[in-house]
């Protein structure tokens, strides 16, 4: 405002300083004074120096219409036949008639009028939603096309272990859904249940980004087809103790299995007056505890443990892991003790035998496990008819605050977890489950006590990751920037980001693996092509269009917009050229000249 | 003459020229037909044809003879005969309806009818159509025969596809033709393929024809691994052959490393399978009243053929309680069927094996394929035939749950009778103290005898329950059941109530002796007292008066080893309850502490996880060309461990030829996934809370803020 009222005043200043300059040089005239010419000429002025004013500061258009149509992509190709408010097509509808814009915003600013704006076609995209906000919009959705309606791919996997892939499908009841393997074997399949989700499993190898892909199949032929990015990376090995109130195969084994997955294990078995067998014995308090990141015990060490729970349990509210497992059927006082801890217990004392889930087919269990070990044929890496003898204890856990973590075959809970401050303590119900590794079962033993360990084992710093389903041609945040930071394409060339506060944008051109790397990291993320996924594009475009939407109704309060500045320049001009005119013409002298 | 017979007789000659006539044109048809049909489809099409042909030609040619009739008689008589004038149709009319004139006319021209012999009327054999149709069938029969047969004279070659570029003066392969001549014992044929990459059954002998363009110096076959095969210079072809032992990868090197290198071949070699048995008979079949023979069925298959004898083994289980004897032999059988997949089926009379009630007759059939050269053998499963004892007849539904108990006793008590027995022949060399005190160890030894005995008729007993004699093998610690608990107290005198068993005793049941009939009970009860009187006299040293009961007890014993055989309850050991008091209580010196050490297995897949991570485009990823030999290396060493190692070694090989090659570069990436190992355990790390949520989660447990 400043500055108009500036412009003003310099304008009614110079108007009154030409008025003062054209008496005195019409005083001046003499003979040559023309009085018609002079009051000419002071008109003008002011008119001249409104028509600039208006120019540089044109005044808001009212008049038109307030409401703008605009065709979003997937909007029908004849709707501009009918009439009504102005229709702009945005890029990605092949709408006739319309006028093209290339996105919204430009749109707004040429109808500067506009109050409500209606949407044809599937909605609006990121690049457009900030220009809708303060509209209201109008928005009939039209229904989704069949396919993949939503596709949550895995966060970051640790190496060799099974993620699921999860998603949504629109329509297709009948549908199934395959998970190929990056060496093109199908390795899980399920059809989606009566809310179109399906989940399905894979198997991870060696870190590194591996590319799955999901397969939707109606009848024969293939439907659609969508890598899901995988992403396999290191995290820091645990520091696991394991404790057991006397030697045996399950702690021998739990032994052998986290010796091989590389955790630096100590193991303390109770051989019975005072022996300790294992590793040199450690003390139980919380320096020492600090040192590990997860403790399993098993109920004869619980119960041999005594006063040296509660620095146990302090522990764990300070972030240490605590798995417990029974060794057998539980006594009455190490049943209350856990009862306590918030693990309940309903069901009779004793064992049960346990159901195990059924394994895969043969030929998806060939492509779930690696290579076979070098010290064991690869037929016995595979399930076969016999069953191990596992029980679990006939209680089924449950509790107000803990969650199931594992279910046998009767979709009972197997495993439950809780929080205890910042830690977390698991009670595993299975008892002998190393029968598991002896028949052929190892993978199913790996996968249950890495899904213990990992649920409850001491935080550790991950890696950053990109989460969730970029396109190629649309723009993507990248956040946790430094200044260094650059995006490294599929072709091996490489973007420099400018970040504002951490953050920057980035619009990748190319579909495939792209690197953010930095000077010490590197993390990928995949760009999916620009035509993948179209039902999930076009689902996600309709419901951020359909929240819009709500916020919309309220009375916009935008900002006047300036109308057209051309007319009153065009007019500032012509006054201008007929005020020049009339001063260098000699159209009032002549008179004089003519009776000389 | 009648009508009829004139008939017959003026047909008769033509009739059979036209029949004869039609065969000999249909023959040379039926001969072509023959040899493509044999050539085709074998000898058997080739002789369903000739016999389908015949009929038909047999059909038409009688239908072409019957097409003279009468009509073409009197018409051919009227027409070739004027002497006859155009009467002859009156020859066959009937007589009583001729007017006079007709009959006299019919009198004149049937005497003239005889001026000329029949076979003037015969038609005149098809000249032209035989000499066309032999010779068209002469043609075809050549044709047939000469037409050449896949695998066999000289190979066509096909034009090569190595899709390597052409370069001036650089030899390239221009033709190829790769034959495979599988093993005689297959039965399979020999077959060219146009393509150098192949399957083909183990054993089988490849040879390669090729032709380069410019002619080669010395091409030679390079085997990814082993040693190069040189080609043989043959006319304008090269030639080389070798025999398929195992599947293997190659490239056909025109030029000895000049120019670009060519593509690889991949050559699998089909394992011949061993034979496979099903037996069609259960496992396990009774014998029924009035059999006299058995007859197992077994089915056989394989892929290339099973020999068409085989061996069935047969053992013979021929006896009751111990004194069952084993018998064992293999006969030759023959089987029938195709080759493929015979059936054994072999007539089993029971007089030939002297197999009677009471025994079990397992058999097994041992059959080879008909590789060569060292056929496959297969063993197939067991079928037993059971003759359930008539003495018996329970058993058929417990199986394993018969024991017989009282062999071992039956011994003890035999050996002494011969230890009494032979103490009465020393007598006269042993002083009197001596022969008391041996005649009283036979004593004890009778003594613990009956206390077995009467402990298992659920009475006293007055020793320790141990054999004193050899036999003491008979029953022993872990053969099945249990023993019982610490040595019993001396009974309270014989014929004691029988809970006294159930108090101190060793039940194998609730009772054992209640599983005994009362019969039985009491033959027992009775050598008991037989035992007790011997031992009384073998105590006093009267081994001689002590022989008689003895004897007796021993004949009683045998009579209800003869009559019974006892069933025992299947049931687990009842082990005593731990005492907790005693834990702990022993001697500790030397218990210490004990480290275990656990060495880590390393895992063997980095090589093959490194290549993988560089050929992708993650973070480690490598866009130049990837040192692939620690990753070749690495496949070599183990390739037991991998699925198709020979596909992996092939994808390696692409990459390193050309490795800009995308499409190479995602293949290898491919296999590798299927030659990594899976890593066990590691689990994800989760993420911790920033400050705040640590906050919320120690302030929701109640812990310090």
């Amino acid at each position: 405002m400043t500055i108009r009222l500036i412009v003003a005043a310099i304008l009614g200043l110079a108007v009154l300083i030409a008025a003062l300059r054209l008496l005195l040089w019409h005083r001046a005239a003499g003979e040559y004074a023309s009085l018609t010419r002079l009051i000419l000429l002071l008109l003008l002025q002011p008119v001249c120096a409104l028509l600039l004013f208006l120019g540089l500061f044109p005044p808001t258009v009212s008049g038109g219409s307030d409401m703008l149509r605009v065709a979003s992509a997937g909007a029908p190709r004849l709707a501009a036949t009918q009439g009504g408010a102005p229709l702009v097509a945005l890029p990605g509808s092949d709408m006739v008639g319309a006028e093209a814009v290339p996105d919204l915003a430009t749109a707004l600013r040429r109808h500067p009028a506009t109050r409500t704006i209606e949407l044809l076609g599937q909605g609006l995209g990121p690049r457009d939603l900030p220009a809708a906000a303060g509209l209201a919009v109008r928005f009939t959705p039209p229904p989704l096309r069949n396919g993949i309606r939503y596709l949550a791919t895995p966060s970051p996997v640790s190496p060799g272990a099974a993620f699921p892939v999860g998603g949504t499908l629109e329509g297709l009841a009948e549908a199934k859904v395959e998970l190929i393997d990056p060496a093109g074997r199908v390795t899980d399949s399920a059809k989606p249940d009566a809310q179109g989700h399906f989940t399905l499993s894979g198997t991870a190898r060696a870190a590194g980004a591996a590319e799955f892909r999901l397969r939707l199949r109606n009848g024969d032929p293939t439907m659609e087809q969508a890598v899901v990015p995988v992403i396999v990376q290191d995290s820091a090995r645990p520091r696991l103790l394991i404790m057991a109130g006397a030697p045996g195969p399950e702690v021998k084994y739990l032994r052998r299995w986290a010796t091989d997955a590389g955790f630096a294990v100590t193991t303390q078995m109770s051989a019975g007056g005072g022996v300790q067998l294992g590793d040199p014995p450690v003390s139980i308090d919380g320096a020492t505890l600090r040192r590990f990141d997860a403790v399993l015990l098993d109920d004869r060490s619980w119960a041999a443990l005594g006063s040296r729970r509660s620095a146990l349990l302090a522990a764990v509210r300070e972030g240490l892991g605590l798995i417990l497992r029974p060794s057998g059927p539980l006594d009455a006082a190490t049943r209350a003790q856990w009862q306590a801890l918030g693990f309940v217990l309903t069901g009779q004392a004793g064992l049960a035998p346990l159901a195990l889930p059924k394994p895969p087919a043969a030929a998806i269990a060939r492509t779930r496990a690696g290579i076979a070990d070098p010290d064991m044929p690869g037929d016995l890496t595979l399930p076969d008819t016999l069953l191990p003898e596992v029980s679990r204890l006939a209680a089924i856990p449950a509790g107000a605050d803990t969650v199931p973590l594992l279910r046998d075959a009767g979709d009972r809970p197997l495993a439950v977890w809780r929080a205890l401050g910042v830690g977390r303590m698991a009670l595993f119900t299975g008892v002998d489950s190393y029968a598991l590794t002896l028949t052929g079962h190892r993978l199913l033993h790996d996968q249950w006590w890495r899904a213990l360990l990992g649920a409850v084992v001491r935080p550790a710093a991950a890696p950053p990751a990109i989460e969730g389903v970029h396109w190629a041609g649309e723009r993507m945040t990248l956040c946790r920037l430094t200044d260094d930071s650059r995006v490294e394409r599929p072709d091996g060339g490489a973007a420099r980001l400018i970040p504002i506060s951490g953050c920057a944008a980035f619009w990748p051109a190319s579909a495939g693996w792209h690197v953010l790397r930095s000077k010490d990291d590197a993390t990928p993320f995949y760009v999916q092509p620009a035509t993948a996924l179209p039902v999930m594009r076009a689902a996600r475009d309709r419901d951020a269009t359909l929240m819009l939407r709500g916020d919309g109704s309220a009375d916009p309060k935008g900002e006047d917009r300036p109308g057209a500045a051309w007319p009153f320049l065009l007019g500032w001009l012509v006054a201008s050229a007929l005020l020049w005119w009339l001063e260098r013409s000699r159209l009032a002298r002549q008179p004089t000249r003519s009776t000389r | 003459m009648s009508g009829d017979a004139i008939l017959s007789r003026w047909v008769a000659p033509a009739r059979q020229r036209r029949f004869i006539d039609t065969l000999t044109l249909a023959l040379p048809v039926l001969i072509a037909a023959a040899a493509i049909g044999g050539r085709l489809a074998g000898p058997w099409a080739a002789a369903m044809l000739v016999a389908f042909g015949l009929a038909a030609a047999v059909l038409i040619a009688r239908r072409r003879a019957a097409r003279f009739d009468r009509n073409w008689l009197t018409s051919s008589l009227d027409r070739t005969r004027p002497d006859l004038e155009d009467s002859s149709a009156l020859l066959f009319a009937e007589a009583p309806s001729l007017s006079p004139l007709q009959s006299l006319q019919r009198a004149r021209i049937a005497e003239r009818l005889d001026r000329e012999t029949p076979d003037k009327l015969a038609p005149g054999w098809s000249r032209n159509a035989m000499l066309v149709l032999a010779l068209a069938a002469i043609a075809i029969v050549a044709a047939a025969w000469l037409w050449p047969r896949a695998g066999e004279g000289p190979p066509t070659l096909a034009p090569s596809q190595e899709g390597t570029p052409a370069r001036p003066g650089v030899p390239r392969l221009s033709a190829q033709n790769l034959r495979i001549i599988p093993p005689a014992y297959t039965g399979l044929p020999a077959r060219d393929s146009a393509s150098l990459d192949a399957r083909a059954p183990q054993g089988a002998r490849l040879e390669w024809t090729l032709r380069f363009d410019p002619q080669a110096d010395a091409p030679h076959l390079a085997m990814l691994s082993g040693k190069p095969l040189a080609l043989r210079r043959d006319g304008a072809n090269w030639i080389a052959s070798r025999t398929l032992d195992a599947s293997f990868l190659y490239r056909v090197d025109p030029a000895t490393g000049r120019g670009p290198t060519p593509p690889l071949h991949r050559v699998d070699a089909v394992a011949d399978a061993p034979p496979q048995v099903k037996a069609i008979t259960p496992g396990l079949t009774l014998v029924k009243a009035g059999q006299r023979s058995w007859t197992p069925v077994f089915t056989v298959t394989d892929d290339y053929g099973v020999a068409a004898t085989a061996r069935l083994r047969i053992t013979l289980a021929i006896g009751e309680g111990e004194n069952v004897t084993f018998s064992e032999r293999e006969i030759a059988i023959s089987g029938s069927g195709p080759a493929r997949d015979r059936r054994f089926a072999p007539p089993l009379d029971f007089s030939r094996f002297g197999f009677s009630a009471g025994g079990d007759m397992v058999v097994q059939l041992i059959v080879r394929d008909n590789r060569s050269p060292s056929p496959q053998e297969v063993r197939g499963p067991s079928l037993i035939l059971r003759w359930p004892s008539a003495k018996a007849p329970e058993s058929g539904g417990l199986e394993g749950m018969v024991n017989t108990t009282l062999p071992a006793y039956f011994r003890s008590q035999r050996q002494i009778i011969i230890d009494a027995e032979a103490l009465i022949k020393q007598k006269s060399r042993l002083s009197a103290d001596r022969y008391l005190s041996r005649s009283a160890t036979i004593g004890g030894d009778q003594r613990i005898l009956r206390g077995r005995y009467s402990q298992f008729l659920g009475g006293e007993e007055e020793g320790e329950p141990e054999l004193p004699t050899a036999d003491a093998d008979g029953h022993h610690d872990g053969d099945g059941h249990d023993h019982g608990g610490p040595p019993q107290q001396p009974g309270v005198g014989f014929g004691a109530p029988e809970d006294v068993l159930a108090k101190f005793g060793h039940p194998h049941d609730d009772s054992p002796a209640s599983s005994l009939d009362p019969e039985t009970r009491a033959i027992l009860k009775q050598a008991v007292d037989e035992m007790w009187q011997s031992e009384r006299e073998l105590r006093q040293g009267h081994p001689d008066k002590a022989l008689p009961f003895a004897y007796k007890a021993l004949r009683f014993i045998k009579e209800v080893q003869q009559a019974t055989r006892i069933f025992l309850a299947r049931v687990g050991p009842e082990l005593p309850p731990i005492d907790p008091t005693r834990r702990m209580t022993g001697k500790r010196e030397g218990l210490a502490n004990r480290t275990l050490d656990l060495t880590p297995v390393e895992r063997q897949d980095g090589p093959a996880a490194a290549a993988w991570r560089a050929l992708g485009s993650g973070p480690d990823a490598i866009r130049g060309p990837v040192n692939l030999a620690p990753l070749e290396q690495w496949a070599r060493t183990h390739a037991d461990r991998l699925p198709d190692a020979l596909a992996l070694t092939g994808a390696i090989d692409a990459v390193r030829r050309d490795p800009a090659c995308a499409a190479c570069r995602a293949s290898l990436r491919a296999q590798l996934w299927t030659a990594m190992e899976r890593p066990l355990g590691q689990p994800a790390r989760r993420r911790g809370g920033d400050a705040a949520g640590a906050r919320y989660l120690r302030a929701i447990e109640g812990g310090r803020q």
